[in-house]
């Protein structure tokens, strides 16, 4: 019944894991994550602000968040169920864009305190490799087809934010 | 058909078509006319045509003045927009990381303040 259960791709292969060591016990950064008056005021890339913000943080629940762009559009808002709360150590929740036929993603966000620090844990299960590149790049550094090799050499930037993935 | 409600959505969807693609491809050599991008495509001129309005659509091309050829050249802005959207996942968890950095400082701020408050309110 899970969607991001495909036999044909490991769960290695779909995954992105990003860690942060805070100077700030769990239980804040448990806090931050959980109502959108804390979510609005980190969440999301600079320049683009969280504009549309549901939060029903229970087991079950959903959520909804939309960004508006650095040219002042709202962009497609994306949301999901939390799948699994626990307290200030844990929160499981998947995510998608509201298109159709738009993928899941499972994200895994754990809270575990040392040396009076938290370290916080994002672990992204895509549903498929693909989506997982289209995330992250992998088609650019593939070069899988012709337009994105012209587009790296018309903008620079592009080099930048396809940098090589795996290496987690 | 995705309902285009953004630019980035007007932009992802023309890149969707491998057609749209390949004349971008060729448009990012230089700017040709519609007959010149019928050529190496087997495909009518109204095909071209139409594939050429969606990628109007999305800003990814703006077509020339005059009026005999109205030469099309490719606009690479809305791209960049596309190219920081994608593959910037990780980028996008790092700055938001960096900034619930300092909201987290924020908030201990303010709770260091509020335990002083009761402290004295106690006194």
């Amino acid at each position: 019944m899970r969607a991001n259960e495909n036999e044909n791709e490991p769960a290695a292969a779909r995954e992105v894991v990003i860690t942060r060591v805070f100077d700030a016990p769990a239980r804040l950064l448990f806090e931050a994550y959980s109502k959108p008056e804390h979510v609005k005021r980190w969440f999301g890339p600079k320049g683009w602000p969280i504009t549309l913000c549901e939060i029903d943080f229970r087991v079950g629940g959903r959520f909804r968040f939309g960004m508006t762009g650095p040219d002042g559009n709202p962009e497609t808002p994306f949301g999901g169920e939390y799948l699994e709360i626990v307290p200030n150590r844990k929160i499981v929740y998947d995510n998608a864009f509201e298109l159709p036929g738009a993928e899941k993603m499972i994200v895994t966000v754990t809270y575990t305190e040392k040396d009076g620090g938290t370290i916080l844990t994002i672990h992204t299960l895509f549903a498929s490799v693909a989506m997982k590149n289209e995330h992250v790049g992998g088609g650019y550094v593939q070069g899988t087809n012709e337009i994105l090799d012209q587009l790296a050499e018309l903008l620079p930037s592009l080099r930048a934010g396809a940098s090589a993935e795996g290496a987690s | 058909m995705v309902p285009a409600t953004s630019e980035l959505d007007r932009v992802f969807a023309a890149l969707a078509d491998p057609t749209r693609r390949a004349i971008l491809a060729r448009l990012a050599t230089g700017e040709a006319t519609v007959n010149e991008l019928v050529a190496p495509f087997e495909l009518s001129q109204p095909t071209i045509s139409k594939h050429l309005k969606v990628l109007e659509r999305a800003g990814l091309v703006s077509r020339g003045r005059d009026a005999q050829f109205r030469p099309v050249r490719l606009n690479a802005a809305p791209l960049e927009g596309a190219a920081r959207w994608i593959g910037d996942y990780r980028r996008c968890w790092e700055e938001s990381l960096d900034q619930l950095a300092v909201y987290v400082k924020e908030l201990q701020q303010q709770q260091k303040e509020k335990t002083h408050e009761s402290k004295r309110k106690r006194k």
